[in-house]
């Protein structure tokens, strides 16, 4: 089975968590699926979570069928809270109590199972609901926060909303997880972790993988044997001497680094790098030079068959 | 403008460092801090060992869910216990040669400082230090348990953001009045953002407000108002019944761990703010760089903390190309100048500002796994570099 038969169908469903470590790529590949998805005209939802560079709470039309919230723990606790309680004036009254107001703050796993709430009522009103996740541990604590809620509340509509959670993320025919990495070993072999720990929690619910920011295959030099290649090891320093050896040295690192995820018979997916804009182009160009990017990514994920 | 925050008008720092080297010599801890995937542990260790051969007893202390700093150095595991690293540093440090010569140096020094100090590890089990410290706190070891055994309590020390935090920062102030040690060395925690370490006494003392537990634990049906009635009734048929009383038992538990709890959170926060401790940066050159920068020294201000310098990892500026790129080649090369132009903005905005660069450090050809290779990074940290 090839990757993109395994990818694509992870990638159409309700409920998108795009996941991995910190600076691999995850905001702008959630993007781009998001774009893709929105482009087979299907209501798509980008959802970032309290991303501090982005405008908090207002949901914004990216395009006719794709939308982009930032979403906002107070924003989605009042929201949540209204829902439960129903009466406008009640609702304020309990918000505006000191203990309420200590809990909301405080209380642990309170924020992260709100955030998680919010999506998960979204995955209604859209066909597709993109997750940019934060990065592996705090993103991983959003799931055990429900898991840890449904135990700690034995009965009550928050224990029944924290079940019903669960339930979706579990459900392969409502939820795909999706898992980006570099090919550097320290995101490759966290994402093994954070695969390990999907599993547990949802253990019928394979994770998809990507792996982002690929270097081009450059010629290989003859001089250089097999065995050189393969390992980074035996080379004599770790600096690279000129761009030359570095962008080969990159090569076989990148492959040697691969090998985690072909040694754990993962079928991934491949993201070639996609070069920065470079600087005069940011500023002659009025749009955001992150677009460009996105699109590009977004046109690779429609180009390979992922989606 | 100048020494000033381009933000806030303030001075950035008071006793600005220019190099790592300095910032070994001035302070007893020094931190770091950066999101993840910057390198920050790795640099830490090179840190670490650069104030070995500068003479100091040193230790490295890293909250590494990830066994990072083991894996950097070669070894299987670090534990809670210190670890000393003397004789593997030792050897590296015979063994050591100046790097092939590149295009650009690296500041590599020919001859390597006289190896005159210690090097040891410790990795928190920040699980176990936070049950210690509430033994601690506690006034009886009934209390103790008590807290240990409800389930809130149980969960808080597995999820509140900012746990990890505060014990590394429960270590340190542990460590630094043993005294056996004179220069430690503190890699924070990864998390998603920068300040997220700085706020985390912050965060944990909110959670201790005395005023909302000293409410808690009252009586029942004792000066509540009818509103809070109201709320509380909503909460218990939100949560159902079991929560509340555990809240109550928590709150309560809480209350006798308390005072002790403020007591020593001052005394983390006077250390912090003291001239014996001093922050660094660790970052890549990326558009987000310069504003994260800016915005990690104006909170440090806020705090009153001690800035030291930003190190810069993972630069390709020094990768030269002979003339055209061999047949093949151009796709790589076009990604690698587009990085080299977005790398030098960088550092063009840096420099615009006052902002002191202390370090820049060489994206490597491959991982860090030996001794031998975090010395090559740890000499690349004495820097006279040309762009500085």
């Amino acid at each position: 089975m090839n990757a993109s038969q395994l990818i694509a169908p992870i990638l159409n469903r309700n409920l998108i968590f795009v996941h991995g470590k910190g600076g691999v790529g995850k905001t702008v590949t959630s993007q781009a699926i998001a774009l893709c998805l929105s482009a087979k005209n299907e209501r798509t939802l980008w959802v970032t979570l309290e991303d501090p560079t982005l405008e908090i709470g207002k949901l914004k039309e990216v395009n006719p069928h794709l939308w982009h919230l930032n979403c906002d723990f107070t924003l989605a606790f009042e929201e949540y809270a209204l829902m439960k309680i129903g009466v406008p004036r009640l609702t304020q009254l309990f918000l505006k109590n000191k203990l309420m107001r200590y809990l909301a703050k405080a209380a642990p796993g309170i924020h992260e199972l709100v955030l998680l709430g919010k999506i998960w009522f979204e995955r209604l009103h859209y066909s597709h609901v993109v997750v940019d996740m934060p990065s592996t541990g705090y993103g991983l604590a959003l799931f055990q926060s429900a898991e840890n809620f449904s135990k700690l509340f034995r009965t009550g509509p928050l224990h029944k909303d924290a079940e019903s959670m669960i339930q979706s993320f579990k459900d392969p025919h409502v939820t795909g997880h999706v898992i980006v990495a570099l090919p550097e070993e320290t995101p490759l072999r966290e994402s093994l972790e954070l695969n390990d720990f999907l599993k547990k929690l949802f253990p019928e619910n394979p994770a998809a993988f990507l792996a982002n920011r690929l270097f081009p295959k450059v010629p290989q030099k003859e001089s250089e044997t097999e065995s050189e290649a393969g390992n980074p090891a035996l080379w004599s320093s770790p600096l690279a001497l000129s761009m030359e050896d570095y962008v080969q040295k990159r090569y076989w690192l990148e492959n040697h680094n691969m090998r985690l995820w072909r040694d754990a018979d993962i079928h991934y997916g491949e993201l070639t790098f996609i070069p920065p804009p470079v600087p005069s182009a940011i500023t002659s160009h009025r749009n955001n030079p992150l677009n460009n990017i996105v699109s590009q990514l977004a046109e690779q994920l429609h180009a390979k068959a992922y989606l | 403008m100048k020494n000033e925050s381009p933000t806030t008008g303030k001075p950035t720092h008071q006793t600005p460092t220019h190099t790592i080297d300095e910032a070994i010599a001035n302070r007893r801890i020094l931190i770091t801090c950066g999101t993840g995937g910057v390198g920050k542990t790795t640099l830490s260790a090179a840190i670490a060992i650069r104030a070995a051969l500068l003479g100091k007893r040193t230790v490295v202390v890293t909250i590494d869910p990830a066994k990072r700093l083991a894996n950097s150095l070669g070894l299987m595991t670090l534990s809670d216990q210190a670890t000393d690293l003397t004789p593997l540093i030792r050897k590296a440090y015979q063994n050591y040669k100046p790097a092939p010569k590149t295009s650009q140096s690296f500041g590599e020094i020919t001859s390597p400082p006289e190896m005159g100090g210690t090097l040891a590890a410790i990795v928190p089990d920040t699980r176990r230090t936070f049950e210690n410290f509430v033994r601690e706190l506690a006034p009886s070891s009934d209390t103790a348990e008590r807290v240990m055994q409800n389930p809130i309590f149980q969960i808080f020390a597995k999820e509140f953001s900012g746990t990890n935090e505060y014990m590394a920062l429960e270590r340190l102030l542990a460590l630094y009045k043993q005294e056996a040690y004179d220069c430690i060395i503190l890699d924070t925690p990864p998390s998603r953002n920068t300040l997220a370490f700085l706020n985390a006494p912050r965060l944990l003392a909110q959670f201790f407000d005395e005023k909302i537990i000293r409410w808690l634990i009252l009586p029942a049906n004792k000066w509540v108002s009818a509103g809070v009635k109201k709320t509380l009734g909503l909460l218990e048929s939100l949560t159902g019944a079991g929560f509340m009383s555990q809240l109550f038992d928590f709150a309560a538990a809480l209350f006798d761990v308390q005072v002790n709890f403020s007591k020593n959170l001052k005394k983390i926060t006077t250390l912090l703010e003291s001239p014996e401790v001093g922050f660094l940066m660790v970052t890549t050159p990326t558009p987000e760089t310069a504003p994260e920068v800016n915005h990690f020294i104006e909170t440090l201000h806020q705090h009153r903390f001690h800035f030291d310098g930003i190190a810069l990892n993972r630069t390709v500026s020094y990768l030269k190309s002979n003339g055209t790129p061999h047949p093949g080649y151009e796709e790589a090369f076009s990604i690698m100048h587009a990085l080299q132009i977005r790398e030098q903005s960088v550092i063009d905005n840096l420099m615009r500002n006052p902002l002191p660069l202390c370090a820049k450090l060489p994206e490597l050809a491959r991982d860090v796994h030996s001794v031998e290779d975090l010395f090559h990074v740890a000499m690349a940290l004495n820097t006279d570099h040309p762009s500085f």
